[in-house]
């Protein structure tokens, strides 16, 4: 009953040839009919291109995808990536600037009394006249720097050509940039966005940090996204996972431009970037141009990456929070990381539990014991790079508590060790893989990002089709194994949303 | 090449590439009509071996009975699970789950939606039980239990997300909860629909007459695909639909004030005024007029630079004016926190007045038509996206060349036109302000802003 996933991707990408533009030396098309006809090809500098035509509409997603994230910032400095991504929409020495010679001393103005300030904020017994007079000398050379500034003449550039979806996003692995034009648009996108990567300038950063506090006030404000972050922080105690992206609200505080200047020279090289361009383009057309752009930066050696192992965890955690919501719950084990043979059986043991209706959660504690509005899973959170967490999100339905549903999760998954699942099971799971591997075809920037960040961050674009080899492979004894060895109590955390005590 | 196709308007910064005009024009698809009424659009595409295909069944919430509002949806979300004549719930979710199928209904404030994707292998197959819940419906009654207490639930949860709850409660506010734009489910609305509530419901609406169907996908020819639609429908009968008189909109045009305490990090701000009705021939002067303001998917609006870019007082923030059958609105959103609120909310009102004032320069004006325009070719990135959105401009009354002419009528906006529909439609002295936040840290009382009413999460 099984079907190939892989012999129609043949036909998928049937039709393309390389007609228009001769490949140079050094470029290679994947001819394996497994996969989809990408281009690969290395600058001298190291940045990475992958190309894939696509031709129905005359566009192209770009995806810039950077090998950093939270968990490479230091201690003291959380949300530097994050913030970083941030200053990446505010210009270069010329765009967004009225003459740079001159912003570069306003900058440094404000950059020397924004340290003087933190510095005083900072101290134990801050001297309020001075924080006050050195708030005001801030905002008086903030208003220098602005005399320089061309304001958001990048943003508008992207607008007039017909952006879509511009937009950034940072995970604790990694850092992305996107967007989509009309596809006459190539060469603009190659101008202005090797710009950006080479010649940034942080312009305006002490406002643009008040907007990331913003989006922090607005994450707890949410009761799921703070319970994602109590996880995480509860669950990692050495590894950096343990760091919410966003950054701590007194790391924000202390951030300087100068912190992300060089976070900046450290990690964004490109030699630690993928780049995929998926649409309506000629592969040699692309390349030429990344040449001529983006030949001229300068790749630098990286620093190690070896962070403190997250030790065993050995005892269980249950945490309760309180807020203003209705009670749910979320529950993380360490998982052995991405790179580890046991994961397969472990996507597949979180897949049996929450894969659509037939699924166990939806259909025993859903329907069946009608315990939960809702219980799912997915196997690794918040980052692939390191050991991980497979993660359970779920939420009681009145009368129902967390603790009856949680109760019932554990049953669930203590059923799971003991009795494997079946080949029915197994099949459906591989067959829904399959599906999303052809459906993730037919949207470019979904694609597009899929591409680059399987190349950057797990070391092969062709990643998530070679895990669908591996998951088929899995026998439903092996997922038994996997359940008792990770899906256990002193390997747990557990975070409670409850209700404020009256 | 056409005079509106823009080449960038905006000063490019030196060193830059020139970019050349950009010329779209979305293909057409078919449209068929079958001999019981349904409308069928179709396009072929053969590149991927999958088929989609979506259904607008024409109803929405805004036709529930008053005492029973949450029928639709309830309605809509039970014509699967809750099995059909020929296939049992659990059989429904085993065959589709296994061959990697989905067919998805769903009922929104004006449409009903029945979704559909499917390996082409599978269509046979799948396609049957799509019609069988399209037509026949069991609606078994131990499956309507889970979905009443789902819905009895999602209302205990409401004010769980604050963002989201203003924007509804501030709707709520602005229509009046007795009317059925502000309407939202009540405990007892839901607990008093029954079984045959939901067959009654399905056999007025669930009609081929009130149906226009979209497919795209690998489903081989036009004539083969027809084919299977007619021996799946053919013998659904026409029949008449009644639909509700909907109540004309009142809306007070004057300021009020409407505050829910609550001790959170962000205050959430949302601040209504009287929009177009949707076939206002100045749709295409307030998109552009919106995109200046506060619209666009980045942060070059005024709104965002203002605000957020400069002040650093947001990291949301953003405007758009939604159309109805009748009054639609105009919504301006900020979260903020409490301690700087009504700075954000002084300059939202500032931004939404200035506008209205002072002619947006024309490069300004330039930009966001550019925008609007160059960015067309991205409401059809696949072929089913494409025809889905001829097929909802025909259920929305929409002329059929209207998204042929799109682009050209946006073209024509100039900077008096901006002018003119602002003037027309921001009255930010008139508009409403709905506030969920944590008054104790206001930097300035609320009543500042006008009369305020104090609301409870309810």
């Amino acid at each position: 009953m099984r079907f190939s996933l892989l012999l129609p991707c043949l036909m998928l990408f049937g039709q393309t040839a390389f007609a228009k533009g001769q490949l140079p030396p050094g470029a290679t098309v994947e001819k394996d009919p497994k996969y989809p006809p990408v281009v690969s090809y290395t600058l001298k500098n190291g940045l990475k291109l992958l190309i894939l035509e696509k031709h129905f509409v005359p566009t192209i997603s770009f995806t810039m995808m950077f090998k950093v994230g939270n968990v490479d910032g230091q201690q003291g400095k959380t949300g530097l990536a994050h913030l970083f991504e941030h200053m990446a929409f505010k210009g270069t020495k010329t765009i967004n600037s009225k003459g740079y010679a001159k912003e570069k001393a306003a900058l440094a103005k404000v950059e020397e009394i924004a340290r003087k300030l933190i510095a005083e904020e900072s101290a134990a017994k801050p001297d309020a006249a001075k924080v006050e007079a050195l708030r005001k000398a801030m905002a008086a050379a903030e208003t220098e720097a602005d005399k320089h500034i061309a304001k958001d003449e990048y943003l508008n550039l992207f607008k007039s050509l017909g952006e879509h979806g511009m937009n950034a996003m940072t995970s604790t692995d990694y850092t992305g940039y996107v967007t989509s034009l009309p596809s006459n648009r190539l060469e603009s996108w190659m101008a202005i966005e090797s710009d950006r990567f080479k010649n940034p300038v942080l312009r305006e950063f002490y406002r643009e940090r008040n907007v990331v506090m913003e989006e922090r006030r607005m994450g707890e404000s949410d009761p799921n996204r703070l319970m994602w972050e109590t996880l995480v922080t509860n669950s990692f105690v050495a590894h950096p996972y343990q760091n919410p992206t966003i950054g701590w609200m007194d790391d924000l505080k202390r951030l300087t431009r100068t912190d992300a200047e060089e976070f900046y020279k450290t990690f964004y090289v490109p030699n630690n970037a993928t780049l995929s361009v998926v649409g309506d383009v000629d592969p040699a057309e692309v390349i030429a141009l990344a040449e001529k752009y983006f030949g001229g930066w300068q790749a630098r050696e990286l620093p190690p990456r070896t962070y403190t192992k997250e030790p065993p965890q050995k005892s269980e955690r249950i945490v309760n929070v309180f807020f203003k919501a209705k009670p749910g719950l979320r529950i993380g084990f360490k998982n052995p990381g991405m790179d580890h043979p046991d994961i397969y059986p472990l996507i597949m043991a979180s897949e049996v539990l929450s894969n659509g209706k037939t699924g166990r959660f939806y259909k025993n504690l859903v329907e069946g014991k009608q315990l939960a509005l809702v219980a799912a899973s997915s196997p690794s959170f918040p980052g692939n790079r390191y050991p991980s967490l497979m993660v359970v999100y779920a939420a009681p339905k009145a009368p129902h508590t967390s603790e009856e549903l949680d109760a019932a999760i554990m049953a669930e998954i203590d059923k799971l060790k003991t009795e494997p699942p079946t080949q029915w099971e197994l099949d459906k799971i591989i067959n829904n893989y399959e599906a999303e591997m052809i459906k993730q075809l037919e949207s470019n920037p979904g694609l597009g990002m899929s591409l680059a960040q399987n190349d950057r961050i797990m070391g092969d674009w062709r990643y998530d089709w070679n895990v669908g080899e591996e998951l088929r492979k899995v026998k439903p004894e092996d997922i038994s194994r996997a359940a008792a060895k990770y899906l256990t109590r002193d390997n747990r955390t557990a975070v409670f949303l409850q209700e404020p005590l009256k | 090449m056409t005079i509106f196709s823009a080449a960038a308007a905006y000063a490019l910064p030196p060193n830059l590439p020139k970019t050349a005009p950009f010329d779209f024009r979305p293909p057409q698809g078919e449209r068929i009509t079958l001999e019981n009424g349904m409308i069928v659009y179709l396009m072929k595409d053969n590149t991927m071996p999958v088929v989609h295909l979506t259904a607008i069944i024409r109803t929405g919430k805004i036709n529930d009975p008053v005492e029973k509002i949450g029928l639709g949806e309830l309605t809509a979300s039970l014509l699967k699970d809750g099995g059909t004549l020929k296939y049992k719930p659990e059989d429904i979710d085993k065959t589709l789950e296994y061959l990697a199928a989905s067919v998805e209904t769903s009922m929104g404030v004006e449409e009903a939606r029945a979704d559909m994707t499917v390996l082409k292998k599978d269509l046979d197959a799948v396609l049957d039980i799509y019609a069988d819940v399209l037509m026949n419906p069991a609606f078994a009654e131990d499956k309507l239990k889970i979905k009443r207490d789902e819905a009895l639930e999602m209302i205990r949860r409401r004010f769980d997300n604050p963002g989201q709850a203003a924007t509804r409660e501030a709707l709520r506010a602005f229509y009046g909860a007795a009317h059925p734009y502000g309407w939202r489910t009540e405990e007892a609305t839901i607990k008093a629909i029954t079984t045959d509530d939901l067959k009654a419901y399905h056999a007025n609406y669930y009609k081929p007459n009130n149906i226009i169907v979209a497919v795209a996908g690998d489903f081989g020819s036009k004539e083969e695909l027809l084919e299977k639609l007619k021996s799946k429908f053919g013998t659904w009968p026409k029949g008449e639909v009644k639909f509700p008189a909907i109540p004309p909109v009142e809306i007070k045009e004057e300021r009020r004030v409407f505050h829910i305490d609550k001790d959170i990090s962000q205050a959430f701000i949302v601040m209504l005024q009287k929009g177009i009705k949707r076939h206002d021939p100045v749709e295409y002067a307030l998109t552009v007029t919106n995109e200046i303001l506060g619209g666009g998917s980045g942060l070059s609006s005024r709104l965002a630079a203002e605000i957020r870019s400069r002040r650093g007082l947001a990291y949301t923030t953003y405007s758009y004016s939604a159309k109805k059958p009748d009054y639609g609105y105009t919504l301006g959103y900020c979260g903020t926190k409490p301690e700087t609120y009504s700075q954000a909310l002084t300059e939202m009102i500032k931004q939404f007045k200035l506008i209205g004032e002072q002619p947006a320069p024309a490069e300004e004006v330039a930009m966001a038509r550019d925008s609007i325009v160059n960015s067309f070719v991205f409401r059809f990135p696949t072929p089913f996206e494409l025809i889905s959105e001829r097929a909802v401009y025909e259920y929305y009354g929409y002329k059929p060349d209207y998204l042929d002419n799109y682009v050209a009528n946006v073209a024509k906006t100039d900077p008096a036109a901006v002018l003119d529909t602002a003037k027309r439609l921001y009255k930010p002295e008139n508009a409403m302000i709905f506030v969920i936040g944590n008054s104790k840290k206001f930097d300035k009382p609320l009543s500042e802003f006008g009369p305020v009413t104090e609301l409870k999460e309810d």
